[in-house]
């Protein structure tokens, strides 16, 4: 259980507040999309989770332990536990698939074995192991850059199953995507949730594919939550509400830069 | 549309600059009605002399050696330098600040200043030769590494951190592999410079086939220089081909 109590971050030089006062429990199982307007501050929370984020008031308390007093050492554990995806998928280029699954380990080895980028037979069987999962076991020695976006999400995705964690964060991981990849990749997400038994956010546009995947719906709207319900709660009403939009219809693309 | 009254200005103040400048720097085509003496001059150039091939490759040896010996460690020693003077990986403002004055520091002292300064505990040779260039492309590397640093993408080094690295070894590892064809290239622009470099400090008693140049020109072997110049042109393009081929095999 992940609880956020009154968590508020304002950023230097803006009026606003991106979060205010956030309140919210996650609770093992949970598969939540975050659905918001660009600026809403839905990655302003994602990030916060895993401390890429300093709150400027309130904490984040996760198996007894609060964020707000932690030093970088017991940061980077914490991090470890948060396996994270990103829109522009973040690896790192002129690596294999391969060598950028590894770097999942990171947080656990030290940084002279990283360097060296000196790994044991087992190590790297279990990152072939979660390329197998991703259905990338082709492509393994393939460098990164030249895979399509959709399985270079896939990759992204190995590297932070490798990690072993409790939480799986997804920072708008399918907006750069077409709407057949997005879908496939929000399938392969439910499956690697309920595999591991993980507990997944996810930033997500795209409010169609929130309703067919996640178990639960949250709406932000100017830093303060609107709506935390049930998908089959968040009514065309509640679209409107959260969108600002005209109607229903135009949903189409909404997508943050 | 394009054209507006104000740029006429900027036209005169060019025009006038270009004039000064030439006032200043006494230039005057009309003195090349004794054009026929550099012909004359040249002519004494040919035909090359080579029995000497031998002892002039030794001496390009040695200038490749002082080159790259210089080029190399500034490069060793900027790298490093380089992530301490960038914005977003240097740890703290003082230390940004710190390296960037240094840098220029280095920077703006000409080699061949660092090389007359050396001289004079170190004696004559390519010793103090191979510090000065290293003095210099410590300062030049530096600073070009560092802005490629500042141009890199964050976002896989927030992805490494996100997996729990720590946060210099975050840095280092996502922005090297993105930075690294670019750096080459630098080094090897870098490495040719210091070629032409490493013949200045040769007429200051710095070695190498510069001060063999120096030497041929001051004792009009005039047959010798040409084959100097030929074979100074000819390294100059070789490293330039070489540092191609490893860019093109990196990228």
């Amino acid at each position: 259980m992940l609880e956020i109590r009154n968590i508020t971050v304002r950023y230097p030089g803006m009026k606003h507040n991106a979060l205010n006062s956030i309140n919210l429990t996650i609770h093992p199982g949970d598969f939540v999309c975050v659905l918001g307007k660009s600026g809403a501050g839905k990655s302003t929370l994602i990030r916060c989770l895993n401390g890429l984020q300093t709150p400027s008031s309130g904490e984040i308390i996760w198996d007894g332990q609060s964020f707000s007093a932690l030093s970088d050492e017991q940061l980077r554990k914490i991090r470890r536990e948060m396996g994270m995806i990103f829109q522009h998928f973040n690896l790192i280029p002129r690596l294999t698939v391969l060598q950028n699954v590894l770097t999942g380990m990171f947080g656990f080895r030290s940084s002279f074995k990283n360097l060296i980028g000196w790994f044991t037979d087992e190590e790297k069987a279990q990152a072939k192991q979660v390329i197998a999962e991703v259905g990338l076991t082709d492509f393994a020695d393939r460098r990164v850059e030249h895979l399509s976006g959709g399985q270079k999400q896939r990759v992204g995705i190995a590297r932070a199953l490798l990690q072993n964690p409790s939480f799986l964060l997804g920072d708008e991981p399918v907006a750069s995507l077409d709407p057949g990849t997005s879908d496939r990749i929000f399938s392969l997400l439910q499956e690697m949730h309920e595999r591991h038994k993980l507990q997944t956010i996810i930033n997500v546009h795209d409010v169609q594919l929130a309703k067919r995947y996640a178990t639960r719906i949250i709406a932000l709207k100017d830093g303060e939550v609107v709506f935390d319900d049930k998908p089959e709660q968040f009514t065309d009403d509640m679209y409107v509400f959260t969108y600002d939009a005209e109607s229903y219809g135009e949903k189409s693309y909404i997508r943050s830069t | 549309m394009w054209f507006k009254k104000r740029s006429i200005l900027t036209y005169f103040v060019l025009a006038l600059f270009v004039y000064l400048s030439m006032r200043l720097t006494e230039f005057d085509l009309s003195k090349f009605k004794d054009f026929r003496n550099m012909i004359d001059f040249l002519s004494h150039w040919f035909p090359m002399d080579f029995s000497l091939l031998p002892k002039i490759l030794e001496d390009s040896l040695e200038t490749l050696a002082m080159a790259f010996l210089g080029s190399f460690f500034g490069l060793i020693i900027g790298l490093p330098l380089s992530f301490m003077a960038a914005k977003n990986t240097s740890g703290s403002k003082l230390i940004y600040h710190l390296t960037r004055v240094s840098l220029s520091f280095v920077r703006s002292i000409p080699e061949i200043v660092f090389g007359l300064i050396l001289l004079t505990a170190l004696g004559l040779g390519p010793f103090p030769a191979v510090l000065a260039i290293m003095f210099h492309n410590i300062g030049v590397l530096g600073k070009l590494i560092s802005e490629l640093i500042e141009a890199s993408d964050p976002g896989p080094q927030e992805a490494m951190k996100a997996v729990g690295a720590k946060s210099w070894f975050a840095s280092l590892f996502s922005i090297l592999p993105q930075i690294w064809p670019n750096v080459l290239s630098n080094y090897f622009y870098r490495f040719e410079v210091a070629i032409r470099t490493s013949l200045i400090l040769g007429f200051i008693g710095g070695g190498g086939i510069g001060q063999r140049l120096f030497n041929d020109f001051k004792t009009f072997q005039y047959s010798s220089v040409s084959l100097d110049v030929l074979v100074i042109m000819i390294i100059v393009v070789l490293v330039d081909l070489f540092g191609s081929y490893v860019r093109n095999r990196v990228i």
